[in-house]
């Protein structure tokens, strides 16, 4: 399907580094929050990329100006009603998002798709808050989207195979590069992260080597471009903990997540966002 | 290399990577070279992990799972797919054949 103009629900960092990433290819995008605080923050955001972009000399001002008009910052629900596509990027609860699938099944027109940046949630269960379960995939971007390449493209059990081409189709748009991916807990990024993180944090307790140290072994080899640790609390610990929970959960013992982190999220210690996690940042 | 704890580290570390991209591909989750994509555009890893196994020789990775398995725990049990293609002599990269097929010889 021909891709006309986009919508990004939530602009939050990583609803707004997505639409950014759309606007830079040249299609017209609608960033959308409840909220003109959040929105405004956003403008602010998207402005200082395509600064940085301008005083690396990776883009001309007048471009930067030009790919900026691409973008509509808008709390109204009428900005959307002509679009392919919405990707939806509001907090990681299932209810939240549900309410936004439900909205945007009723404003949008029959054609159009719903897609999810979810990092863990159903999509099948996502599609069953809309009439058009068959035009419902995931479309899991990393953090930060403005960055990093991948787009994981997940299927619930009713999506159609032209649904998820045209998704395919968007990320290559934009410049990323899109991997298919079945549903499953965690995908296949986090589901390995989370694979080795739990294998290190065991190593840890078992020897009883500090985080810092352990971070380093891993850089200096190369293995990673950054220590499990370090992931984890710029990633928060609070959503490592509850990631390796479910993978525990539904995939095995290899997932649990050890006492030290348990302990750590119970202190409120979350990692960067709180000043203290496995390092202190105060 | 530095301490013996760092070698140990490195081979769990790089171990469990391998083996969560190995039950993911045996799942069906995604293909192999997907993966490995994956794992390098959305990790940052520099080399994919199935590719990896295929290089260090799945014979190799096999010998060291048993051991691992014996002295770390059960999260080290080789799975299934990698005991059946070290027996058809699918190694990796030196035969021609692991996960990934490798085609062309490796120079040098």
């Amino acid at each position: 399907m021909y891709i006309k103009k986009v919508a990004v629900i939530g602009a939050g960092t990583m609803g707004a580094d997505i639409c950014y990433s759309i606007a830079t290819a040249g299609i017209p995008v609608v960033l959308r929050d409840v909220s003109e605080d959040v929105l405004t923050r956003a403008r602010q955001h998207i402005q200082e990329l395509f600064d940085g972009r301008v005083a690396r000399n990776k883009m001309s001002a007048a471009d930067a100006l030009d790919r900026m008009s691409f973008i509509v910052f808008s709390s109204n629900l009428d900005d959307m009603k002509d679009v392919t596509v919405a990707i939806e990027a509001v907090t990681e609860k299932m209810k939240v998002k549900q309410a936004v699938f439900r909205e945007l099944d009723q404003i949008l027109a029959p054609m159009a798709l719903i897609v999810s940046n979810t990092s863990a949630l159903s999509i099948t269960e996502l599609a069953q808050a809309t009439r058009r379960p068959e035009r419902v995939a995931g479309m899991h971007f990393f953090y930060p989207a403005h960055m990093m390449k991948l787009v994981e493209v997940i299927a619930g059990e009713k999506t159609s195979d032209e649904t998820l081409y045209t998704v395919m189709r968007l990320a290559e748009e934009i410049r990323k590069i899109p991997v298919k991916v079945k549903e499953c807990p965690g995908f296949v990024v986090n589901r390995v992260l989370m694979a080795s993180m739990a294998e290190v944090l065991r190593f840890k307790e078992e020897r009883g080597i500090d985080a810092a140290t352990i971070d380093q072994v891993v850089t200096k080899n190369k293995i990673a471009p950054m220590g499990p640790f370090m992931l984890a609390d710029a990633l928060g610990l609070d959503v490592a903990y509850e990631v390796a929970q479910t993978l525990y959960q539904t995939l095995g013992e290899r997932f649990k997540p050890s006492d030290e982190l348990k302990q750590l999220v119970l202190q409120g210690h979350l990692g960067v966002k709180t000043g203290q996690g496995f390092y202190s940042y105060r | 290399m530095g301490e013996p704890w760092e070698a140990e580290l490195l081979s769990r570390f790089q171990l469990a990577t391998f083996l969560e991209a190995v039950r993911l591909y045996d799942e069906g989750i995604a293909s192999a070279e997907d993966i490995d994509i994956a794992m390098r555009a959305g990790a940052g890893l520099p080399i994919g992990p199935i590719l990896w196994g295929d290089q260090t020789g799945l014979d190799v990775i096999l010998n060291q799972l048993n051991v691992l398995s014996e002295t770390v725990g059960n999260q080290f049990t080789p799975p299934k797919s990698l005991v059946d293609n070290v027996a058809r002599g699918q190694l990796g990269v030196k035969s021609g054949r692991g996960y990934l097929a490798h085609l062309v010889p490796a120079q040098g």
